[in-house]
């Protein structure tokens, strides 16, 4: 008689421990998806606030943008170009 | 009992029949069905759409990009009061009170009000608060460049079922490049509609678009759009276009054209804005056609550099007709460097004479006349040659100094390619690379079209064209210093049958430093008013533009 008595306290133990290990993983787990909401809204952010930023920096680097601006600032075309070649000689061997 | 037993054994097994053929019924039958409709209690279909590809130049900057920008749309049943919320709502996106108003009043849930809404005007809607109005993002084409290169890159417009589709230049002729796979995703939530974390997103088949890697070297492409349009106003002309080869591998550096349009705000301007001329437009190439005529002779060995012209001491008749030189002045016995340098029509009859029109025909098969370059850009055209029977010996003569022969700007550009490039002829490219969204670059590699012409031939070419920049018509424009090749081209415009002495398409083509060319350019000006000639309006601008180039490539002069 004791066998059966063991066993049946084994199972419910068992099945106890195994109600609370469920209800304590899925209470864990109802809040990850809340979680997992806010951040994918973090990379969302994350990645428009790149988008804006590499926006701004193409206008900012656009070399219209630097032509206009340079003009405005009163740069102007170098009309001349010096050129440093390599000295000649100063004597040539014939 | 007997049959009772037999009956209730039929009974059950009938039952256990029927109950196992309905079970197939509904697990294979219709699985696929009863899993959407459950997939629908749980979870919605997402479409993914891809973000294109971007366009980038030689030194990484991103020439097309993409942008941010909102679709604002409203739920009528949360607006209370309409007639304030469409005047405010308009004022602030710039649309018409009437069609706000009307959107408003709709028994909907969500009405589109304003697509590609600016960053700037959405904060500004936020701001003022208006119940039931809100945002989704969108993307939308961006070009930090503006105008520049708008027709060699084209534009970003819709398709017939309003997705995003290319057209022109390398947004159309690379958009399915560019476009990606449009993806799916079952986003699944619980109660309160947040996702859950078990089986977040099965996206299926999204794939960003590619990106491009251009041979165009953005500074050059914007010395190229400055000084052409400076040039294009400076001579009056009606129309400019100029594109800038590396003749060594065939990838295009720059290309341009005015009037231009603006890709940002395509929809504003002319259809006949969109198309890029330099390939889609044939036109008399005139003098500029002489080099490769020349070429060809020389290379056939039937004439050289010193090979006296005998028929040049005065007009040249053919027929009923006579071929003049530009300016009415004959030389007997010139060379045949003096017929480039002064650009003597019948001295390139005497050259086209000793060709013959069979060689003619072969030399112009092999340089790619009368046949499309294989460009990566939409909508070449092919300039058609007429067929060998056609020819009559005028035809021949006018040839030679590139009347009644037409092509378009980039078979020419191409065929001068192997003068500059030891007689190799390469294909014009303008994406040297792609880039897959994996970061893997894909790289194309140039591509010979044919040898034409020997090095020799080619060698003694150039030659003779540095010689006709340092001495021609155009030497008044050269740069001091530079061992620069070119050739200046007038061509008359044939006009209801004949020529109009007085429109001029006026070019000049040439590549710098002619003994290690680093760029080969074309410039094309149409009807310049300022006067008819390419050595005084097309010749000025090539070398504007050449100079800008050598300083920026840091080519000191070497004489």
């Amino acid at each position: 008689m004791k066998r059966p008595t063991y066993l049946i306290i084994f199972i419910f133990v068992t099945i106890m421990g195994l109600a609370i290990a469920q209800v304590s993983t899925a209470n864990q787990i109802s809040t990850t998806g809340a979680e997992l909401g806010a951040l994918q809204q973090q990379v969302d952010d994350y990645k428009r606030q790149n988008t804006i930023l590499q926006e701004q920096l193409l206008e900012a680097s656009s070399l219209t943008n630097i032509a206009g601006t340079a003009a405005q600032l009163g740069f102007v075309d170098a009309k001349t170009q010096i050129s440093l070649t390599a000295p000649v000689p100063l004597a040539l061997k014939q | 009992m007997n049959w009772r037993y037999r009956f209730v054994l039929l009974f059950f097994i009938f039952l256990f029949l029927s109950v196992t053929v309905r079970l197939f019924y509904w697990q294979v039958v219709r699985a696929q069905e009863l899993a959407e409709l459950g997939q629908a209690q749980y979870g919605r279909v997402v479409r993914l759409n891809p973000t294109r590809g971007e366009i980038m130049t030689s030194d990484g900057y991103a020439i097309a990009a993409n942008k941010l920008s909102y679709l604002a749309f409203a739920n009528p049943k949360e607006v209370k009061n309409i007639g304030e919320e469409a005047t405010l709502l308009t004022s602030l996106l710039g649309t018409d009170t009437a069609s706000v108003g009307a959107l408003l009043s709709l028994d909907k849930y969500w009405v589109p009000l304003k697509s590609h809404v600016s960053r700037q005007d959405k904060e500004k809607i936020e701001a003022a608060k208006i119940p039931g109005v809100g945002f989704q993002e969108q993307y939308i084409r961006f070009y930090p460049e503006a105008s520049t290169g708008a027709k060699l890159l084209g534009f970003v417009g819709k398709d017939e079922n309003g997705a995003d589709k290319g057209y022109f230049g390398l947004e159309g002729y690379y958009d399915r490049q560019l476009r990606g796979k449009e993806g799916l995703a079952v986003q699944i939530h619980d109660a309160f509609g947040q996702p859950i974390l078990a089986k977040m997103n099965d996206a299926v088949g999204k794939v960003d678009g590619r990106n491009l890697i251009l041979h165009v070297d953005r500074t050059i492409q914007f010395l190229l759009d400055r000084d052409l349009k400076e040039g294009v106003d400076l001579y009056g002309a009606a129309s400019g276009m100029a594109v800038v080869m590396d003749p060594k591998t065939g990838g295009i550096l720059a290309m341009s054209s005015f009037p231009n349009f603006d890709p940002r705000d395509y929809q504003n301007y002319s259809d006949d804005l969109y198309r890029n001329p330099l390939i889609t437009d044939t036109y008399e190439p005139g003098s500029t056609f002489k080099p490769l005529v020349m070429a060809s002779a020389i290379d056939a060995g039937l004439v050289k550099a010193d090979t006296k012209c005998s028929i040049c001491a005065g007009p040249v008749t053919i027929g009923d007709y006579q071929i003049h030189t530009w300016n009415d002045k004959y030389s007997a016995n010139e060379s045949m460097t003096d017929v480039i340098v002064h650009s003597d029509n019948t001295g390139m009859v005497f050259a086209g004479r000793k060709l013959g029109l069979d060689r003619m025909l072969s030399y112009f098969e092999k340089f790619g006349i009368g046949d499309t370059t294989g460009i990566d850009l939409q909508g070449e055209e092919e300039a058609s040659i007429r067929s060998r029977d056609s020819w009559y010996p005028i035809d021949v003569a006018t040839a030679t100094f590139g009347q009644g022969i037409t092509v378009t700007p980039i078979e020419l550009l191409t065929a001068f390619s192997a003068i500059a490039n030891e007689g190799k002829r390469m294909e014009p490219h303008v994406v040297a690379a792609v880039e897959t969204p994996e970061g893997e670059r894909i790289e194309i590699p140039p591509k010979e079209l044919s040898q034409p012409i020997s090095p020799k031939a080619a060698k003694v070419m150039t030659e003779m064209m540095v010689t006709a920049v340092n001495n021609g018509e155009a030497k008044f424009a050269r740069l001091k210093g530079y061992r620069i090749a070119g050739k200046t081209g007038t061509a008359q415009i044939p006009v209801a049958g004949h020529y109009d002495p007085t429109k001029t398409i006026a070019s000049f083509v040439g590549f710098a430093p002619a003994d290690d060319p680093k760029f080969l350019m074309l410039v094309v000006i149409e009807r310049p008013t300022s006067s008819i000639y390419g050595a005084e309006t097309a010749a000025p601008i090539f070398f504007r533009v050449a100079k800008n180039i050598l300083m920026y490539y840091g080519i000191p002069p070497s004489e």
